[in-house]
């Protein structure tokens, strides 16, 4: 063989090797690894159950027998706020340009299938598929969560340090941050916290005193931790939740003493960044900023949820639709802003907001103090229709574009994860029949 | 023929009522045992812990271990709350035994008791996080770490233990 055929047959196989799809030791076939579109993405489950009514039809008061509509979220969208009868206390906006106008909205996107329940909402959102079980309880769900898949088919391997579930509450939400699919589980899981019980009342309480420990100190306990754990056969199962690598657990365990002792101090994401006018909501999200601030995560779901209150006060639901939006402005902004440049985060990071589902369209029968009417949601049509905006640098994210009509709706809860997946790379990856849903690439540019 | 079983549910009373009457005496004997605060071992070995302790099970026994005393209701709540608010049990785990130990109540050797008896140190430590005797290499292994690295606290020691997993198990 001559050097020339030589360089042109290594060259030929170079390029099949690429090309061809892989065929790992374990006989899994799968096709080369997709192309990363950005390396951070947070999924804000804009939750508690939110009606297109006030949210992407601005309609504000329109249906409550009054004839003032309104934008009572101009973080996100465009639109003018409520001229009059004004039930909630307007916020100077945080974002010169909505944030509409750097992504593409779904204003017409459906929960198609399963009760319009906020664990079943949550669970269909983070894990692409819909589920039909009612339960309010503390098990994990039963297909990968997207915390999962992301960490088991991006290569290389992520850490659990690169995902994170924040979430507003607890109950049964702890648990979302892994399933029980015997593919996946707790190895794969995200890191999770509820902050307004860690680094609140709780915390104070219980952990502020915990010990700094110098690494010497963390070093030998972890010897003699090594030590008597080879002298045991068992291992602390799935009760142990998550499991992080030791230098990993030794950056968290820094990072929540930091924020309980005040070392490293927290803004929270109101007007003033102080504590007036905060909401749970903003709890959350003033945390997921500090968790980005010192993990720089690639894949973080928070959610927001105190717009449950619909159920029986629609004035305050206004009031907390209006507090999450200038919450979800405010993260966008520092994610944007010069803080997020020097982490990386700026230009690199796509953030996709959906409703975990929406509200009945006609009110039960609870009036507020105000005399308007509380909407539940038990699964009407009404209650299935939700929006979701993809927002993210130009050249990855169609920007300023509208997609679906009342008439033809465009996209499902289940569309989500695919399209983080394709996001993140990772989509050719997940073994078929997983994800149901579609990537939406009407977002992407 | 056939009898009913109600019959017989109607006969039982009668039987009670026509029955000799028996005088039970109930005799109450309080022995003297003074309970001590030495744990004795209930395990020959750590084999026989096969069942993982719940959350609250962790919590509960942990406090007692440490503090002497059982835990408060409300107490249980609480940290069962923080538990689940935190995805890395062992970080929340640690953090809480770390503070637990830096409370004054509670009562664990200094480092110079440590290193005055390590062999009494070491069989106490296992007797009250394990609840046996450690084995002759478990021994000989901890006192020669003790006697070689004068960097070793008993906060260390009490930290590693409760966070080991054979006392996440029983």
């Amino acid at each position: 063989m001559n050097r020339r055929k030589f360089i042109k047959n290594a060259g030929l196989i170079t390029a099949g090797t690429l090309a061809a799809p892989y065929i790992l030791p374990t006989g899994r076939l799968f096709a080369a690894t997709g192309a990363r579109k950005v390396n951070h993405v947070v999924f804000i489950l804009f939750a508690g159950g939110i009606r297109n009514q006030e949210s992407v039809k601005k309609q504000y008061l329109a249906n409550q027998g009054l004839a003032t509509e309104g934008n009572v979220m101009p973080n996100i969208l465009r639109g003018a706020q409520p001229g009059a009868n004004l039930v909630y206390q307007p916020w100077n906006t945080v974002l010169n340009n909505p944030l509409q106008e750097s992504g593409t909205l779904f204003p017409e996107m459906r929960y198609k299938q399963g009760p319009t329940g906020h664990y079943n909402g949550h669970t269909v959102a983070m894990t692409g598929n819909y589920t039909e079980t009612g339960l309010n309880i503390n098990i994990n769900p039963e297909y990968p969560t997207v915390f999962e898949y992301y960490r088991k088919h991006s290569d290389p391997a992520r850490s659990a340090l690169n995902a994170w579930w924040l979430s507003e509450g607890l109950g049964p939400y702890p648990s979302l941050n892994y399933s029980r699919h015997p593919d996946y589980g707790a190895i794969y899981g995200a890191n999770y916290m509820r902050p307004a019980t860690t680094i609140g009342n709780l915390g104070q309480e219980y952990l502020s005193t915990a010990s700094d420990y110098q690494p010497d100190d963390v070093s030998r306990i972890n010897m003699l931790r090594n030590f008597l754990d080879s002298n045991f056969e068992n291992q602390a199962g799935p009760v142990s939740g998550i499991a992080n690598n030791d230098k990993d657990r030794e950056r968290i365990r820094s990072f929540v003493k930091g924020l309980l002792s005040g070392s490293n101090p927290i803004e929270w994401p109101t007007p003033t960044g102080g504590t007036q006018g905060l909401t749970g909501d903003l709890i959350n999200i003033g945390a997921a900023w500090k968790v980005m601030e010192a993990f720089q995560p690639e894949l973080m779901v928070i959610n927001t949820f105190n717009l449950d209150v619909c159920h029986s006060n629609f004035s305050q639901y206004i009031n907390f639709l209006h507090r999450a939006d200038h919450g979800v402005g405010w993260l966008w902004n520092k994610i944007q802003g010069p803080e997020g440049a020097a982490l990386g985060l700026k230009d690199d990071t796509v953030m996709i907001l959906m409703p975990e589902h929406g509200r009945n369209a006609d009110p039960n029968n609870v009036n507020d103090n105000n005399g308007l009417r509380a909407y539940d949601h038990t699964s009407d049509a009404n209650s299935r229709q939700i929006f979701s905006l993809i927002a993210g640098p130009p050249g990855v994210i169609n920007q300023n574009q509208s997609v679906g009509t009342g008439n033809v709706p465009v996209g499902e809860s289940i569309d989500i994860i695919p399209t983080i997946a394709e996001l993140l790379g990772f989509r050719d990856q997940v073994p078929s029949g997983l994800l149901p849903g579609r990537v939406l690439h009407e977002a992407l540019a | 023929m056939r009898v009913s079983k109600y019959f017989f549910l109607l006969l039982i009373p009668l039987l009670f009522a026509t029955s000799c009457k028996k005088t039970i005496i109930k005799e109450s004997v309080y022995d003297e045992v003074i309970y001590q605060l030495d744990t004795l071992p209930v395990y020959s070995s750590n084999l026989e812990k096969n069942r993982e302790k719940s959350d609250i099970q962790f919590i509960s026994i942990l406090y007692a271990d440490l503090f002497g005393k059982a835990i408060a209701g409300n107490i249980t709540g609480e940290l069962s709350e923080l538990k689940l608010s935190f995805g890395d049990k062992v970080v929340l785990n640690q953090m809480v035994v770390s503070a637990f130990i830096n409370d004054p109540d509670i009562k664990i050797p200094d480092d110079q008791q440590m290193r005055n008896d390590p062999e009494k140190f070491v069989r106490d430590l296992y007797r009250k996080f394990y609840l046996r005797t450690p084995t002759a290499y478990e021994q000989y292994y901890l006192v020669k770490l003790i006697n070689e690295d004068p960097g070793l606290t008993a906060e260390h020691f009490y930290t590693a233990f409760a966070l080991s997993n054979e006392y996440s198990f029983y």
